[in-house]
């Protein structure tokens, strides 16, 4: 591990602190997968919503298409269980298979969309090391966010002050935007998560 | 040059009244008018405001979601995307582009998904109701805005619930405000239908929940007495936004 990822990963321990356990590292035995998960009859990515991500750069779901996506509801100013589940998918992006890790890619959309500007996620995605090549923030309109968590199953609702409270859920998408996993909860195992990665990133290399 | 002043006058006129805060309410809808109140799950302060807001008096029909289907094909259920409503998605109909006798007709528009229903709202220039204002309305009685306390409501309201079968909008009762059918007609979607967080054992205490969802507090009920409110909220809770079933439909709502 890298003096940057030992150095964010403290960062990330200090809010485990608050009372959250955390799973060691998995090892990822491929051999040992399901070969190919039941993927949703429909796909994500017929959403039109407009949305921007951490550039500035206008985007439509559908731009996502092409990798296996793991993708998550999260805001900025959360400081309760989004480093979690930011942090889960960290741990997935290292213990994946090279292979695997070059078709995959991970998403984090703005429940909090009026505050989290694309500035504003893209000096979060900095903070938390996030590498830009394989990570998309997204933030849109309150409509398409409702529409996204509507589809998605994640709830979520603003609470006095500036508070969010949301399911903590994050799903994996096939190269055309179907589900083909959904993880509820955080700091959990993640091997059930990286097995359906790697199915589907098979799928695609097969495509 | 006259046609010019003419156009002057239509892109004024129509220009004006998109920019108005809220387009009129026609005589369908009935003008809530707000106030506070104290929903069953609150997470904070007990009570909530409820702006005034316009909402319609009956559930939309199966006849109004029909004409929507017919300016708006790609809602018809052979050609509806499939994020955007399940498998049963206006299965009772006989047809794609028939909704079944005049009498079905006004039954009210079940087995519609939130997207579904959204966009029908839209498209007659309003939107679903919050939860909050689907709420605060359904507090209505005939005669009371409030009938929580008036003797009998809540068994009232148990009853209807529980008898509930394919009926014509308006065959319930009129609250006070003029809204029909709140109650014992059929389930209807809210706007924030996904935003209470509570999970199978209901309860919000557990570590599993404390897992499951990144909440600010706990969260618990406040009329343990009320028992459709907790049938609604409870099923609000089993809903996704695909989600179609019989005994679903919906009504909009506009700001005032």
């Amino acid at each position: 591990m890298s003096t940057h990822l030992r150095r964010a990963s403290s960062a990330v321990l200090l809010v485990l602190a608050a009372g959250c356990g955390r799973a060691p590292t998995p090892q990822i035995v491929p051999d040992a997968l399901p070969a190919r998960a039941e993927a949703s009859d429909f796909s994500v990515y017929e959403l039109e919503s407009p949305w921007h991500d951490q550039d500035g750069r206008a985007r439509t779901l559908a731009s996502l298409a092409g990798r296996v996506q793991v993708v998550a509801m999260v805001y900025t100013r959360c400081t309760n269980t989004c480093p979690l589940i930011v942090d889960d998918l960290k741990r997935m992006e290292r213990a994946l298979a090279p292979a695997d890790r070059a078709r995959a890619g991970f998403v984090l959309v703005s429940l909090d969309p009026a505050r989290d500007t694309p500035a504003r996620l893209h000096a979060w995605g900095e903070h938390a090391r996030l590498d830009p090549a394989r990570w998309t923030l997204l933030t849109g309109g309150e409509d398409g966010v409702r529409e996204l968590a509507a589809l998605l199953g994640i709830r979520y609702r603003r609470e006095a002050g500036e508070a969010l409270s949301h399911s903590t859920a994050y799903l994996v998408l096939d190269r055309r935007g179907r589900i083909v996993y959904r993880h509820d909860g955080w700091a959990g195992d993640v091997d059930e998560p990286l097995a359906r990665i790697h199915a589907a990133a098979q799928a695609s290399a097969a495509d | 040059m006259r046609a010019f002043s003419f156009f002057l006058a239509f892109t004024l006129a129509f220009g004006a009244a998109g920019a108005a805060a809220a387009a009129p309410v026609g005589p369908e809808m009935a003008r809530i008018p707000g106030g506070r109140y104290v929903p069953l799950f609150v997470n904070g302060p007990g009570s909530m405001r409820v702006a005034p807001f316009a909402l319609d008096r009956r559930p939309v029909t199966r006849g109004e979601y029909l004409a929507f289907v017919r300016a708006r094909p790609a809602w018809r259920r052979d050609r509806v995307r499939r994020a955007f409503a399940g498998p049963g998605y206006l299965a009772g109909w006989p047809a794609a582009d028939s909704a079944g006798t005049a009498r079905e007709l006004r039954l009210p528009a079940t087995a519609v998904s939130w997207f579904g229903a959204k966009a029908y709202c839209a498209w007659r220039g309003k939107r679903l109701p919050t939860t909050d204002e689907w709420e605060f309305a359904a507090l209505a009685s005939e005669t009371a805005r409030d009938a929580a306390r008036e003797p009998g409501f809540v068994a009232r309201l148990l009853a209807l619930y529980t008898s509930r079968r394919p009926r014509p909008v308006g065959s319930t009762f009129r609250n006070v405000y003029g809204v029909w059918d709140l109650h014992g007609l059929a389930w209807e979607w809210t706007l924030d239908f996904n935003s209470l967080l509570i999970s199978d054992d209901s309860r919000g205490t557990s570590a599993r929940d404390h897992a499951l969802f990144c909440a600010a507090g706990v969260i618990g009920a406040t009329d343990a007495n009320n028992y459709p409110a907790f049938l609604r909220y409870g099923f609000r809770a089993a809903l996704e936004g695909r989600t179609t079933t019989d005994g679903l439909g919906f009504r909009c709502a506009q700001d005032l």
